[in-house]
């Protein structure tokens, strides 16, 4: 609104004389309203936008997006609102992923090197591809494929070109998920996770999976999460964890219990159940039907608190809310699952659902169908850290010809114990994939730009699914990106493109869009579902348009007489490495975690990840070691303090971040920094704790246990600022309900503000008068 | 000096379910890629200089093993009676039609007396030159000012959505329906504790949830009318008024 | 009480124009000395313009730091000009004369010192224009005149107006005196700047009336200026600290505090430097040091009220501000020693007539007190800061940087150098007030001294 020179004038004297004046003066209150006669940029809108649908296979879960497109640039990512998996919602590293296209120091043009440790020269695209067929020829009968663990086609391409040449495809993934898979597999018989129906639960008790922060689908759990909580019957959550993560954070009840004893904590609650008979008979003998009913003696709270480190009374206020206050479910996985007896503390979880009746009903656990289109699989966790050891050992001698890495930065991920980047220096061509730099990267021959997936075709099976059948469509949302300053951000191929054109026809497409196209056809022909067009034209249309393709009614049968099998077969005692002759300093439990924002490193190199502040701490551009604060004053550990933490294996620096939230003798440590090569943001920021861990594995599946390590910690006698977010002050209010209210079930926030206050109001007044406080509050409860 | 809320067409806001929030940081991000809010480098945090126009707060109560973590997420409140307004010497701040606090950047002279007049501490300077790698200009929002040093910035309701939402539906001639217009930070939010609405319409989620109740406002004492409402925490562990960590 | 002798107009010539008829040795090594000080200042300035406020150390919250506490600092010290040329003046306190001027110089310096504080700590100190100079239809909208930072301006350059035409009008004699002495370029610019004064009854009419008038006119700045000054703070509900209501009286009587003790410094310095014994005598110090008890007492009683009201509401930030304030190291220094400088060692002194009457001791007593004035400005504007409201979250500490330090020190010796500039050309003491106090020459009583004054000014 642009002021004429009378309002102007009027404007001006009405704020010097003040409203009084001219409230008779007749002006409309509109004249006089204080504008901006020049529009912001923001106020004017310019252009038009475009949100394409699709997906990003490299993170767990599968979730739909979509992405704000203008003038060929990506701009925006989100969460698409029809995908039935995060149902339009979307977590940090969905934002800070678009700074993987456009990342500065993006891989631009391939690159060779002669000889290993050699430089690197950039070479044409022509001779890049000449070498890698010659490297996929001589490597006929010993190559490697080697990928995170990816779904969909482009992890059916992996697999079906390794095996086109007589190779291997293998999958690596730092915190091991495949122990869960196993556990599910043992419990259920099942080969994908079930899916749980947390909105519809009154009571969740999930055992080390931090599942509201990195854990499987973390967002489409989370909006889960909103639903349980805002139910008229509002869910009670119960989180049994060694280290305050997120989800322990938000938990109603916090069983910070001590490293591996997850499973003895579930059969604890197991045994106040039976023995308080807070369930059916049915329930309790179906239980009880493959697992001895000895097998739970020794397990009463007063026996196991010592061992498990919570009290017994909250082990039997978490047994009774969780048996009485249903429907009612139990699940478990991250570290619960990274001990030498990861097997059974997951399994034990689970075989609590049969005491509740969980298995098959609506707020329980649910199975889920095989993948719509035969042949894809879900996003499967990684190889066996065994299998790796052994894979490891073909490459150290020398007989493996060649190695293609993609997305999985093992000389990062693995512990110093299995020298990898050892093992490449014997393998005569190791060829890499990526955007950005990373150490794995730094230690293959040939380097080739890839595409992000911003670029790329390609689909994922999310898993688990919520229940039904659900094929995500990943498209490129944008072309090559043109840099202002000329050329373009990056020379890149597809992986999956790059591997079918070599394979030449034989994997019965050319690249990956044909591929992809093919399976949406199949979906076609299936004729039911969320899409449905007359002809397949516009259907491929449709499919595109939503990010997918789901059917609500694709579900399978759970039995709800299920019973569990005896987890007792599977080894309950727990084995730490030792921290013997470490030098001087204090013992400590190590607890690795994911990174809320950075994850297991897939974006450490964005700006947007690094600087994204972590949920407890606050803390970002560094690696930091989380200690009880009480604690940290007996060992005179001071924030900011620059920490030693030594194992068997070897030694990493982390700065010292004492907090109220940390258990006593648990050390917690985020993954993701600590990156000799990257790009000019996370290049050598912080350390790499994962270099640290003991071999370790879970002895039912061969897996590491990355939570068994035992370390000392010692004060380097460096002091550096460690950067959080939060101030210079431990935030714990100085008034009650201030700016945090919390009121009891019932009570209005009213109430419980007058109640706040006479409760601040007894620190200074005599006790009869701060008795009126109780009196005016103890209304409704 | 701006219209009663009543008269307005639209009157723009939000429900903060802090019963909902945990801490998982995704409207953080979400807002600062939307606003091309500058990258946070290190020495931002270590001079407490970080720019973040929506924060999630982490407050602790009690100790171990009965402690406890609270979340919650503070952007501007956008107060009707907005102390950040008065002192601002060249009207670079001031209240709109919608009830927004609007910030004109290239009015700004940096006085920085606004921020210390906002109670909530959501006003954030430019203290240095924001670094855009070239690279990285390609994803940012070109509906939104670069901000450049010297000025102050904070959220804006993503005013940039809200004209587009009110552009097509006046297109269309028609008001803005509930839920066409999702500010970033309520878009990513997965749990749904953020809700953005227009107060004005009685059927929209916002008029609804904002008498809950559980609803109260930051800092009520101060009499600022905040357009951002809150619904408490619930803690079964509380009895009343007896305990409260 | 020592008797003075009469001084006869030659000698009274020759020693007060001694700074511009034959220059001190110790003058121009100093001048440069602080030039250059204040050469590097500028630098920095520069500097901080040209690379943003990056370089300091504020943060958020903590966004005003040194430069403001230093700008309230000098517009207190500017207080010295009012309270001796007018108040005095009109009050007829006959032992006022030799140092009105140097008072009003004082006031000047430190009020163009104070206003680059504000325009050099904005983001963009080149938009500043903007609304000093308001009336722009362009862009069509007027500055927020419900901002004190409008304000601050107004009043500043009212009062800046003020004491530049009252020093000039008391320079007019003066001015005369020293056309008939010099010689070549002095004589020249000394007859321009003169105004053809040729000190006949009718031109020193004139002069006497304009001198009343504008003492008369400059008292209401006296209460306006540190009042909207203390309003930048007070006007802030959001600032623990700050929203005090009764700033703007407690801010005047500190400025009046922190102005009259600079002016005794300055006293002792001019009467050591040019040795102007016979005409800055003990008496005007002793009168200074009853006027100065009577001003830091009242002073006092406002910072504790100050401290008793923020209290006495038992509100929790405000509490957790006055801990860290009071309590917290190194808050609790600080006040310590603001306490100590500001009143307790000072007034303690004053309180001795030995003291009053020794110059040396009263020149490190008036220092005193503005070493505890700058601090208490600083503990009022930065711990609110550092604790504003109950969002704990969001605590900050506050590290001025080095370039901070030095902008603060460089205000001290630009105005030093202004002062010592000025004093090369211009004489610090008014000659014809020293020769009309020997004309009128009498003594009243005030308290239990006799100074010397006279009934009537003018006829
Ligand atoms: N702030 C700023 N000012 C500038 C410039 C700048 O870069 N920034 N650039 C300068 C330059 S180079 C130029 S050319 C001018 C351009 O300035 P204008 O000539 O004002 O150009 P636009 O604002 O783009 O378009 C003017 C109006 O034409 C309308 N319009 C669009 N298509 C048609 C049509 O087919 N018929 C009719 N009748 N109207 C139509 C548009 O909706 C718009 O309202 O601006 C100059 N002024
Ligand atoms: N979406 C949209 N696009 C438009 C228009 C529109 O209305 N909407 N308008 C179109 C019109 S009418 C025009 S004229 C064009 C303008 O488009 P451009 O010609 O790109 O105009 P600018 O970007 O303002 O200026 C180009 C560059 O010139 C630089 N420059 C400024 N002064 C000088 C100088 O003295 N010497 C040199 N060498 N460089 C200088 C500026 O810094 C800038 O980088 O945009 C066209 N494109
Ligand atoms: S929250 Fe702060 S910035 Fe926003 S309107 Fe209120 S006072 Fe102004
Ligand atoms: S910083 Fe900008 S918006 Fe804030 S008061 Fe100063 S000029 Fe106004
Ligand atoms: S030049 Fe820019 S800042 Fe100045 S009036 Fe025009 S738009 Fe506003
Ligand atoms: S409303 Fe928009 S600007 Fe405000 S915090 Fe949310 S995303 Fe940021
Ligand atoms: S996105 Fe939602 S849940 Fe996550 S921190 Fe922000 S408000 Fe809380």
């Amino acid at each position: 609104m642009k002021l004429s020179r009378r309002e102007f004038l009027a404007l001006g004297a009405k704020a010097t004389a003040g409203t009084m004046i001219f409230a008779a003066c007749g002006l409309p209150e509109r004249e006089l309203i204080v504008q901006s006669p020049i529009d912001m940029p923001e106020d004017l809108v310019r252009g038009e936008d475009a949100w394409y649908a699709t997906t990003w296979p490299d993170m767990p879960g599968g979730d739909g997006l979509i992405v704000r497109v203008m003038q060929g640039r990506a701009k925006k990512i989100a969460g698409n609102p029809d995908h039935p998996v995060n149902l339009g919602k979307q977590s940090s590293r969905h934002d800070a992923a678009i700074q993987l296209t456009y990342h500065p120091d993006r891989i631009s043009e391939p690159m060779h090197r002669q000889s290993k440790g050699g430089l690197y020269d950039p070479i044409s695209w022509g001779r890049a591809q000449q070498l890698l067929e010659n490297a996929v020829e001589a490597g006929r009968d010993n190559l490697a494929v080697v990928t995170n663990p990816l779904g969909g086609h482009i992890e059916w391409v992996a697999i079906n070109f390794a095996a086109l040449y007589g190779g291997r495809h293998i999958k690596f993934d730092p915190t091991e998920q495949g122990v869960m898979q196993d556990a599910i597999r043992f419990v259920y018989e099942q080969e994908d996770p079930p899916h749980y129906d947390i909105s519809n639960a009154n009571t969740v008790l999930s055992i080390g999976a931090d599942w509201l922060s990195t854990w499987q689908s973390s967002v489409g759990y989370s909006v889960r999460y909103g639903e349980f909580r805002s139910k008229d019957h509002r869910g009670y959550l119960i989180h049994a964890e060694p280290r305050m993560s997120m989800t322990a954070a938000n938990a109603d009840l916090w069983l910070p219990v001590m490293p591996g004893y997850e499973g003895h904590i579930a059969m604890s609650i197991a045994q106040v159940i039976v023995d308080e008979r807070l369930t059916g008979s049915g329930e309790i003998s179906r239980f009880f039907n493959q697992i001895p009913t000895a097998s739970l003696v020794g397990f009463r709270p007063e026996d196991v608190e010592e061992r498990v480190g919570v009290s017994a009374y909250k082990i039997r206020k978490a047994a009774r809310k969780f048996a009485e206050n249903r429907p009612s479910l139990a699940f478990a996985g991250g570290s619960a699952g990274g001990h030498t007896n990861g097997q059974f503390n997951i399994a034990a979880t689970h075989a609590l659902n049969t005491l509740v009746g969980a298995v098959g009903s609506d707020g329980g656990v649910k199975y889920n169908p095989l993948s719509a289109i035969d042949g894809l699989t879900g996003r499967c966790s990684g190889d066996s850290f065994t299998d790796w050891e052994v894979e490891l050992a073909q490459w150290r001698g020398g007989n493996v010809q060649t190695v293609i890495v993609r997305g999985a930065d093992i000389v990062h991920g693995m512990p110093n114990s299995v020298d990898v980047a050892g093992a490449l220096e014997n393998v005569p061509t190791v060829i890499g994939f990526g955007s950005v730099m990373n150490d794995t990267l730094a230690n293959c021959d040939l380097i080739i730009p890839e595409q992000t997936f911003l670029e790329t075709w390609g689909t994922t099976i999310p898993d688990p699914a919520p229940g039904y059948e659900v094929v995500t469509i990943q498209q490129p949302v944008i072309g090559p990106t043109e840099m202002a300053s000329g050329g373009l951000i990056a020379d890149a191929r597809g992986f999956g493109d790059e591997l079918l054109r070599i394979a030449g026809g034989e994997l019965g497409a050319d690249d990956m869009e044909e591929l992809v196209g093919a399976s949406i056809d199949q979906l076609y022909d299936l004729n039911r579902g969320s899409v449905s067009a007359p002809n397949k034209r516009l259907f491929r249309q449709g499919v595109l348009q939503r990010g997918g393709w789901w059917d609500t009614k694709a579900t399978v049968e759970t039995p709800s007489d299920h019973a569990p099998p005896n987890v007792f077969d599977l080894d309950s005692s727990v084995v730490f490495s030792d921290t013997d002759g470490l030098g001087d300093g204090a013992d400590f439990h190590l607890v690795p975690f994911l990174s809320n924002s950075l994850y297991e490193g897939r974006l450490s190199a964005t700006p947007f990840a690094i600087q994204n502040p972590d949920p407890m701490s606050s803390a970002a551009w560094a690696t930091w070691a989380e200690i009880n604060d009480a604690e940290a004053d007996h060992l005179g550990i001071r924030e900011g303090d620059v920490l030693f933490i030594k194992s068997e294996y070897g030694e990493i620096e982390a700065l010292a971040y004492p907090t109220p939230g940390g258990r006593p003798g648990v050390i917690g440590i985020p993954i993701g920094l600590g990156h000799e090569n990257g790009g000019r943001y996370d290049e050598g920021l912080g350390s790499n704790v994962l270099k640290i861990l003991a071999p370790k594995v879970e002895t039912a599946s061969g897996s590491l246990a990355w939570a068994a390590t035992r370390v000392r910690v010692a004060r380097s006698g460096r002091k550096r600022e460690l950067a959080k977010f939060e101030g210079e002050v431990t935030a714990f209010p100085v008034e009650p309900g201030v700016p945090v209210l919390v009121v009891a079930p019932g009570e209005t926030a009213h109430d419980a503000e007058i109640a706040n206050h006479h409760e601040y109001q007894k620190n200074f007044l005599l006790p009869d008068s701060g008795s009126e406080g109780g009196e005016s509050s103890g209304g409704d409860h | 000096m701006t219209l009663q809320r009543e008269k307005r067409d639209y009157s723009w806001g939000m429900v903060v379910d802090v019963d909902k929030c945990t801490g998982c940081q995704a409207c953080v991000l979400a807002c600062q890629a939307e606003n091309n809010v500058p990258l946070n480098l290190q020495d931002r945090f270590e001079r407490a200089r970080v720019m973040s126009w929506i924060r999630v707060e982490r407050y602790w109560e009690g100790e171990f093993p009965d402690v406890k973590a609270r979340f919650i997420p503070i952007m501007c409140q956008h107060c009707e009676n907005a102390p950040c307004e008065p002192v601002c010497p060249v009207f670079a701040t001031y209240h709109n039609n919608e009830g927004l606090n609007v910030q004109v950047y290239n009015r700004c002279v940096g006085t920085r007396y606004c921020a210390n007049g906002c109670p909530y501490i959501v006003r954030f300077f430019n203290y240095w030159e924001p670094v855009w790698p070239e690279a990285f200009r390609n994803h940012l929002n070109p509906d939104v000012t670069v901000r450049s040093r010297g000025i102050m910035e904070k959220c804006s309701f993503c005013i940039q959505r809200i004209r587009r939402g009110v552009r097509n539906a006046e297109r269309e001639d028609r008001k803005v329906v509930d839920g066409e217009i999702q500010t970033a930070c309520t878009q990513a939010c997965p749990t749904n504790a953020l809700v953005f609405g227009n107060f004005n319409d009685p059927d929209s989620q916002v008029a609804q949830m904002k008498d809950d109740d559980r609803h109260y406002t930051l800092l009520p004492h101060l009499e600022t009318d905040p357009n951002v409402i809150y619904l408490a925490q619930v803690d079964t562990d509380r009895s009343g008024g007896e305990s409260h960590g | 009480m020592q008797q003075r002798r009469t001084i006869d107009q030659i000698h009274t010539n020759r020693v007060l124009l001694n700074g511009q008829l034959d220059t001190p040795k110790w003058w121009a090594p100093t001048v440069i000395t602080l030039g250059i000080i204040v050469a590097i200042g500028f630098f920095m300035i520069g500097i901080m313009v040209n690379k943003g406020l990056g370089v300091t150390g504020l943060s958020r919250p903590v966004y005003w730091g040194l430069f403001i506490t230093t700008f309230v600092f000098w517009v207190g010290i500017s207080h010295a000009g009012i309270m001796i040329s007018a108040i005095l003046r009109l009050s007829q306190a006959e032992w006022r004369r030799p140092v009105t001027r140097a008072a009003e110089l004082l006031t000047v310096f430190s009020l163009l010192t104070a206003l680059l504080f504000p325009l050099m700590h904005a983001g963009r100190p080149w938009r500043i224009a903007y609304y000093i100079l308001p009336y722009d239809f362009a862009r069509g909208i007027m500055p927020n005149v419900r901002s004190p930072l409008i304000w601050d301006p107004v009043a500043i350059s009212t009062y800046l107006t003020g004491s530049t035409l009252f020093l000039y009008i008391a320079l007019l004699p003066d001015l005369g005196n020293l056309r008939d002495r010099t010689t070549g370029w002095q004589k020249a610019l000394y007859t321009i700047l003169a105004l053809g004064w040729r000190g006949n009854p009718r031109q020193w009419k004139l002069q006497t009336v304009g001198g009343i008038l504008l003492s008369a006119l400059m008292l209401p700045i006296f209460v306006s200026v540190h009042s909207i000054v203390s309003w930048d703070f007070a006007v802030t509900p959001a600032v623990e600290g700050w929203h005090s209501t009764i700033f703007a009286p407690y801010f005047v009587i500190g400025a009046v505090h922190s102005g009259v003790s600079a002016v005794v410094t300055m006293m002792a310095l001019m009467r050591w430097l040019w040795k102007w014994e016979d005409f800055i005598r003990p008496e005007h110090f002793d009168a200074l040091a009853r006027l100065l008890i009577v001003v830091a007492t009242g002073w006092l009683a406002f910072t504790f009220l100050e401290l008793i009201f923020a209290v006495y509401g038992l509100d929790a930030p405000e509490l957790a501000l006055r801990e860290l304030q009071i309590f917290q190291w190194p808050w609790n220094i600080l006040f310590v020693t603001f306490v100590f400088t500001g009143y307790i060692i000072p007034v303690g002194m004053w309180l001795q007539k030995s003291v009053r009457n020794n110059i040396a001791l009263m020149f490190w007593s008036s220092l005193f007190v503005n070493i505890g004035m700058w601090l208490e400005r600083f503990l009022i504007i930065v711990p609110g800061l550092a604790r504003k409201t109950p969002f704990v979250y969001t605590w900050e500490a506050y590290r001025p940087s080095g370039l901070e330090w030095f902008i603060l020190f460089w205000s001290l010796a630009w105005v030093t150098f202004l002062m010592l500039l000025f004093s090369r050309f211009f004489p610090l003491v008014p000659l014809f007030e020293q020769k009309e106090s020997q004309t009128f020459g009498d003594s009243i009583k005030i308290g239990r001294v006799k100074v010397p004054a006279i009934v009537r000014e003018a006829d």
